[in-house]
């Protein structure tokens, strides 16, 4: 997991890159400043650290052999990734509301398909995790096997540290990116 | 600096900076914590249910509280006006310090296998330099030759 996760960190740096090296380079609107909304981005991001912190007691109460708490938190986890999720899927729809899909622009483009892979990521760990829950639930998943539960906990918390890089460098740095001097705003 | 890098990474028993580094299988050594000394070591015996495993549920939610804590900073970082160039390394660090919260921590890797640090902080340093040469191709690709 960890040799997966180290391939992972220079998958998602390359789109980060790619991201800032098109940063403030669309023609056309809308910009990053018309769209980004920074309130709504950090109630889903600190729903996504509290699933960290839900994904490590759940491993705790796995391997202290408590299988109903350990069940709780497996499916906390799954409750709090559904729900970033969700956060994401209205994102997505209220931009391209606003006209912003990823054609339209190279914000848009790079935009989407940063936060897309990440949400894809997400969406897999949200099924890996229930399957884990099930398994949980019907004593498949004990003290001694919590291995399993170990290395899916890896692939979900590197889920996290990936969306603690995209909120700042996509959210934080680049709300304040306006359209360009003499630059009018043209939505599609 | 190799004499410090050493005294952070291989705890001794000895000094309050000192990080504790014995294997998650293994017991914490008595009043050793997460980031070492006596009071905090009391502190992290508390945590962990008597210093008999290397976190608890108590010190995971300390973990967390800080992780929303620095995020709620973050973003009062954002709202604040005047803070001119300090405002992306301001940032940048803040992230930086969830970063390692994470995966120091959460992904247990402080107490892992230090291959494993290895690893990941080998597959960092690629992806990192992935990320200048792009920069650096952004900066200087499109210069017309001398």
């Amino acid at each position: 997991m960890w040799a997966f996760l180290g391939s992972d960190v220079m998958f998602f740096g390359a789109f980060i890159a790619t991201y800032l090296v098109y940063r403030g380079k669309s023609l056309v609107g809308p910009y990053p400043s018309e769209v980004l909304n920074i309130p709504i981005t950090t109630v889903s991001t600190f729903v996504l650290l509290m699933s960290s912190l839900a994904m490590v007691l759940a491993l705790h109460y796995v391997k202290e052999g408590e299988k109903n708490k350990g069940t709780l938190w497996i499916l906390a986890v799954v409750v709090l990734g559904a729900i970033f999720m969700g956060f994401q899927f209205v994102e997505f729809r209220e931009f391209a509301h606003l006209g912003l899909t990823p054609r339209t622009n190279i914000f848009g483009t790079t935009f989407f398909i940063l936060t897309g892979i990440h949400g894809a990521h997400v969406t897999i760990g949200v099924i890996w995790m229930a399957f884990l829950a099930y398994s949980s639930n019907n004593g498949a998943l004990r003290s001694d096997n919590a291995l399993d539960l170990e290395i899916a906990g890896l692939y979900w918390h590197f889920v996290d540290i990936v969306w603690i890089v995209i909120f700042t460098v996509i959210y934080l740095i680049s709300a304040n990116d306006a359209p360009p001097p003499g630059m009018e705003t043209i939505t599609h | 600096m190799a004499s410090l890098w050493r005294k952070l990474t291989h705890h001794d028993g000895n000094g309050w900076w000192n990080l504790p580094h014995t294997p998650s299988n293994e017991p914490n050594p008595p009043h050793e914590g997460p980031i070492g000394g006596a009071w905090l070591g009391n502190m992290w015996r508390i945590l962990t249910h008597g210093g008999v495993s290397h976190a608890g549920p108590g010190f995971y939610w300390l973990v967390g509280l800080f992780l929303s804590i620095v995020t709620l900073v973050e973003v009062w970082l954002f709202a604040v006006e005047g803070l001119g160039s300090w405002y992306i390394p301001l940032l940048l660090f803040l992230s930086l310090l969830k970063f390692i919260g994470v995966v120091a921590f959460f992904m247990h890797l402080r107490f892992d296998h230090r291959l494993f640090t290895y690893l990941f902080g080998a597959s960092m340093v690629v992806g990192i330099f992935i990320f200048t040469l792009l920069l650096l191709l952004l900066e200087f690709g499109n210069q017309p030759p001398n």
